[in-house]
C-alpha cells in the first residue's frame, strides 16, 4: 500500500492537477525517466516488477490530467513483447522499450488481406501517436507481429478525433512483407495473447476514465461554488447538489468494482470488460452532467470541461462498446446462473 | 481483503454450522405475517445458541465479543447460505443494544439486555407524521408529573413507520420535553413498555400487502423517570448512538443476497424465452455489473471501517448505490415477466429479492425512502463529502 501511495504522490507531483494535457513529448520523457514505461516489467528483465495495482494507480493519475502521453498503448505493447516466446531479439526490444522507444498496441480492429505472395494490405485501426512509434504491435492474419513504422509498405495516416488530448492514427499497409524475425506469436498463439492483453487494456482504460471523471467532478464543484446567481453560489441549490452527489456515487461504485477486479487475479476478461464499461459509462455520465452544470461557459472552448467529455466519448468506444460488453456479461451470467 | 488464518477458521466454523442448521424452505413458510414471525423467532433462538446472533455484543453481555472483520465473515456466510435475515430482532440487537450499551445506566443494561437474548423484541418510536427526514421536529410531548407517588413522564402523541411494532414488547422512544431553544435541545429519550396503558398500535397496510411497519398512538402513557436514557433534554445525542448502531453489515449482507438472487432473474429470462434477446441480455448484463459494483463498494466500505479510514458520506454512497440497484433488479424482472407479473401472486415476508417482481418493485422503495431517504443521502454526500454549501436555514413566506 505504501508503494501505491508513493506512486500516486509522485504522479501528482509530476503531473499537477492544474496543468491539463501537458505537452506529449515532454510528458513522454518524464514518464520514461520515472520508470513508468517498465512498471510491470519484471525485475529480472530490468523493470520495476510492480503489480497491476501500481499500473492502475498511474493510469488513474494520467486520466486525471487528461494526459496526452500514450502510456496505455505503450504498456500493452510491452506486455505483448514480454509475453512473446517467438520474438528473435526480445531482450533487445525490452531494453529499447524501457529506454523510451514507443511500441504501442493498436486498440481498434484491423481490416487486412494477405496476398498470394504473403504480403499484407489494409488498415490497422486505433494506433495512438503512431508518429512517435518505433514499431507497432499488430494482430496480423498470421499472428501478432511488430511492424516498424518506417518499413517499406507501411504508412501512417492521422485520423483527427474530437478528443483534443490524444492523437489517433491508422496504420496503412500496402503490400507489406512481414518480417519473420518480428513475429511475436503465430496464429495459434494470437487468441491466448489477446486474452492476456485485453483484461489489462480494460483495467487501464477504466482507471483512465475514473481518474478523469474525478477531475471533471472537482472542476464542476469548484465552478458551482464560484458562480453566483440569485445572490448566492449556485452550489447552494439542492437541485444541483443532488446531481453532484449522483455523479460522485456513480464514480465511487465504478471505482470499487475496478479495484476489486484489479486485485482479483482470477478476474475474467468479461469481468474486466464489464468494469471498463461501468467506468466509461460513469465517466460519460459525469461529463455530460458537468457540461450542463457549467451552463454557457461549458460550451466555450476556453473552458476545459469539454475536453473531459470528449475523452469520455472516445474511451467508451475503445476495446469494445458498452453494448458489446453488457451483452457478453449477460450471456455469461445467464449460462452460469439459470 | 483476504482472510487471516483466524478469520478462515471462523468461516469454516460458520459454514459447518450452516450446512447442518441453515433453514430451507423458509420462504414457503413465510407467506403470512404470523408464519414469518414464527420462523424469525425460531431462527433467532438457534443463532443465539450457536453464538452468531449477536457477534457484535461484548462478552460481558453474553455476546460474541467479535470485531467487525469477524462479524463480516459471519454475515457473508449467512447471506451466501441464503438464510432468513434476522429482521424481527434487528432493532433489539442493534439499535436497542447500542443505545443501552453506550448511553444507559448499568441498572438499565442489566434489566433489558438479557431479555433480548430470550427473544424480547424492541421497536423504534422515532419518526412522526410531521417528522420524517427532519427528525428533530418531533412533537410527541412528555410532561413530568407525580402520579401515585412516583415520578413519571406523561406522554401524548403519535409515532409512525415503526418496524414491526405490533410484535414488540419494548420501544425506544423520542419525546419532546421542552419547546425552548433549538429543536434538538428539547428532546428526551425514554424506554417504553408496549403493554403500558395508553399505547395502541396499528399496523400499516403497505402497497405490496406487507405489514412491516406500524403506527403507535400514545394517549397519556406513564413512563417512570427511571426509564429515561441520559439526561432530560439530551435525547438527541442518545438518538445518534441508536442511529449509528448499524455498522454497514446490513448493506453488505443485502448486496450479497441480491447477487445470489440474480439467479431468479436468469431463470425468468429463460422461462420467457429471452435467451437470445440481445436487448434483454444487455440489460441483464448491465444489472449483473451494477450488482457486482454494489457488492464491491459495500465490501470496501466495511474494510475501510475495519481499518478506521471511513470518510463522511461513504455510507450514503453505499446506500444509494444499493437502493438504485435494487430498483433496477425489480424493474428488469417486471419487464421480462411482462403481463404475467400483473396477476397477484403470494408475497414472501422478510425478503427483498423474492421473484414476485411487482412486490419486489414496491418493496424497493423502502430502501430509497426509509433510513434516510435517497434525497437526504444526496444532501449528506454533497454537503459533507463534496463540501458544497448548505442552503440558508431561514424560510419565510
Amino acid at each position: 500500500m505504501i508503494e501505491l501511495n508513493e506512486l500516486t504522490d509522485a504522479a501528482q507531483k509530476a503531473f499537477p492537477a492544474g496543468a491539463l494535457s501537458p505537452s506529449r513529448d515532454e510528458s513522454w520523457g518524464l514518464v520514461a525517466e520515472m520508470g513508468w514505461l517498465m512498471v510491470r516489467l519484471p525485475e529480472n528483465d530490468g523493470g520495476l516488477g510492480l503489480n497491476r495495482e501500481a499500473s492502475t494507480a498511474i493510469h488513474f493519475e494520467m486520466g486525471r490530467v487528461l494526459a496526452t502521453t500514450p502510456l496505455i498503448p505503450a504498456q500493452l505493447g510491452l506486455h505483448a513483447v514480454l509475453a512473446s516466446e517467438m520474438l528473435a531479439d526480445r531482450a533487445d526490444w525490452l531494453e529499447r522499450i524501457s529506454g523510451g522507444d514507443y511500441v504501442p498496441l493498436h486498440l481498434l480492429p484491423t481490416k487486412l488481406e494477405t496476398a498470394a505472395n504473403g504480403t499484407i494490405s489494409g488498415t490497422v485501426g486505433g494506433v495512438f501517436d503512431a508518429d512517435m512509434a518505433a514499431a507497432i504491435v499488430v494482430r496480423l492474419p498470421s499472428g501478432y507481429a511488430l511492424i516498424p513504422s518506417d518499413a517499406p509498405g507501411v504508412s501512417i495516416v492521422e485520423r483527427p478525433i474530437w478528443d483534443p488530448s490524444r492523437r489517433l492514427f491508422d496504420l496503412v499497409l500496402d503490400g507489406y512483407a512481414p518480417d519473420p524475425a518480428l513475429m511475436l506469436c503465430d496464429l495459434a498463439g494470437a487468441g491466448p495473447l489477446h486474452d492476456a492483453l485485453a483484461p489489462e487494456a480494460h483495467l487501464a482504460l477504466a482507471a483512465d476514465c475514473l481518474g478523469a471523471a474525478n477531475a471533471a467532478l472537482d472542476l464542476t464543484i469548484e465552478y458551482l461554488g464560484m458562480r453566483r446567481q440569485f445572490d448566492r453560489p449556485i452550489a447552494m441549490f439542492q437541485a444541483l447538489k443532488h446531481r453532484a452527489a449522483d455523479m460522485k456515487t456513480r464514480i465511487a461504485a465504478a471505482e470499487a468494482l475496478l479495484w476489486g477486479r484489479v486485485r482479483d487475479e482470477d478476474a475474467t476478461l468479461t469481468q474486466c470488460g464489464a468494469a471498463k464499461t461501468l467506468a466509461a459509462k460513469a465517466f460519460a455520465f459525469v461529463t455530460e452532467e458537468a457540461i450542463q452544470l457549467h451552463g454557457g461557459i461549458g460550451l466555450t472552448e476556453e473552458h476545459p470541461i469539454h475536453r473531459f467529455m470528449k475523452r469520455a466519448m472516445l474511451n467508451l468506444q475503445l476495446c469494445g462498446s458498452s453494448d458489446l460488453w453488457n451483452e457478453r456479461t449477460g450471456r455469461e451470467a445467464l449460462a452460469k446462473l439459470a | 481483503m483476504t482472510d487471516t488464518p483466524d478469520l478462515e477458521a471462523l468461516r469454516s466454523e460458520v459454514r459447518a454450522f450452516l450446512q447442518a442448521e441453515a433453514p430451507t424452505g423458509w420462504r414457503d413458510a413465510s407467506r403470512t405475517q404470523d408464519d414469518f414471525v414464527a420462523t424469525q423467532r425460531g431462527w433467532f433462538a438457534k443463532l443465539v445458541k450457536a453464538g452468531y446472533a449477536i457477534p457484535h455484543w461484548p462478552a460481558q453481555f453474553n455476546g460474541g465479543g467479535r470485531g467487525l472483520a469477524e462479524q463480516k465473515v459471519i454475515y457473508e456466510e449467512l447471506a451466501k447460505a441464503d438464510c432468513p435475515r434476522l429482521l424481527l430482532s434487528f432493532v433489539s440487537t442493534y439499535h436497542a443494544f447500542a443505545t443501552l450499551h453506550e448511553c444507559a445506566s448499568t441498572e438499565q443494561q442489566a434489566e433489558y439486555l438479557p431479555r433480548i437474548l430470550e427473544g424480547e423484541t424492541w421497536c423504534q418510536g422515532f419518526s412522526e407524521p410531521g417528522a420524517g427526514s427532519d427528525l428533530a421536529a418531533i412533537k410527541t410531548r412528555a410532561t413530568r408529573e407525580m402520579r401515585d407517588g412516583r415520578e413519571v413522564y406523561v406522554v401524548n402523541g403519535q409515532k409512525v413507520w415503526s418496524t414491526m411494532a405490533q410484535f414488540a414488547q419494548k420501544c425506544l422512544l423520542l419525546v419532546r420535553t421542552s419547546s425552548d431553544g433549538v429543536k434538538q435541545a428539547g428532546i428526551t429519550y425514554l424506554l417504553m413498555d408496549m403493554d403500558a396503558p395508553g399505547v395502541s398500535v396499528r399496523p400499516i397496510h403497505q402497497i405490496q400487502g406487507d405489514e412491516e411497519f406500524a403506527e403507535i398512538f400514545l394517549d397519556n402513557v406513564e413512563i417512570p423517570v427511571s426509564r429515561r436514557v441520559g439526561e432530560e433534554g439530551k435525547g438527541w445525542a442518545v438518538a445518534q448512538a441508536t442511529l449509528a448502531s448499524e455498522r454497514g453489515l446490513t448493506l453488505m449482507e443485502l448486496s450479497y443476497r441480491m447477487r445470489g438472487a440474480l439467479a431468479r432473474a436468469a431463470t425468468l429470462i429463460r422461462e420467457h424465452g429471452h435467451e437470445e434477446d440481445r436487448g434483454v441480455l444487455r440489460d441483464f448484463g448491465e444489472l449483473v455489473t451494477q450488482v457486482d459494483a454494489v457488492c464491491a463498494i459495500a465490501d470496501q466500505f466495511l474494510d475501510n471501517r475495519i481499518k478506521g479510514i471511513e470518510r463522511m458520506g461513504d455510507a450514503s454512497i453505499v446506500k444509494n448505490s444499493y437502493s438504485r440497484a435494487l430498483r433496477a433488479y425489480a424493474k428488469l424482472g417486471l419487464r421480462v415477466g411482462g403481463m404475467a407479473e400483473q396477476y397477484i401472486a403470494p408475497i414472501t415476508f422478510g425478503d427483498l429479492n423474492t421473484g414476485n417482481w411487482m412486490a419486489d418493485f414496491m418493496n424497493s422503495y423502502a430502501w430509497t425512502i426509509a433510513g434516510g431517504s435517497e434525497e437526504v443521502q444526496r444532501n449528506i454526500i454533497s454537503e459533507r463529502m463534496l463540501d458544497m454549501p448548505r442552503e440558508p436555514k431561514g424560510w419565510v413566506i
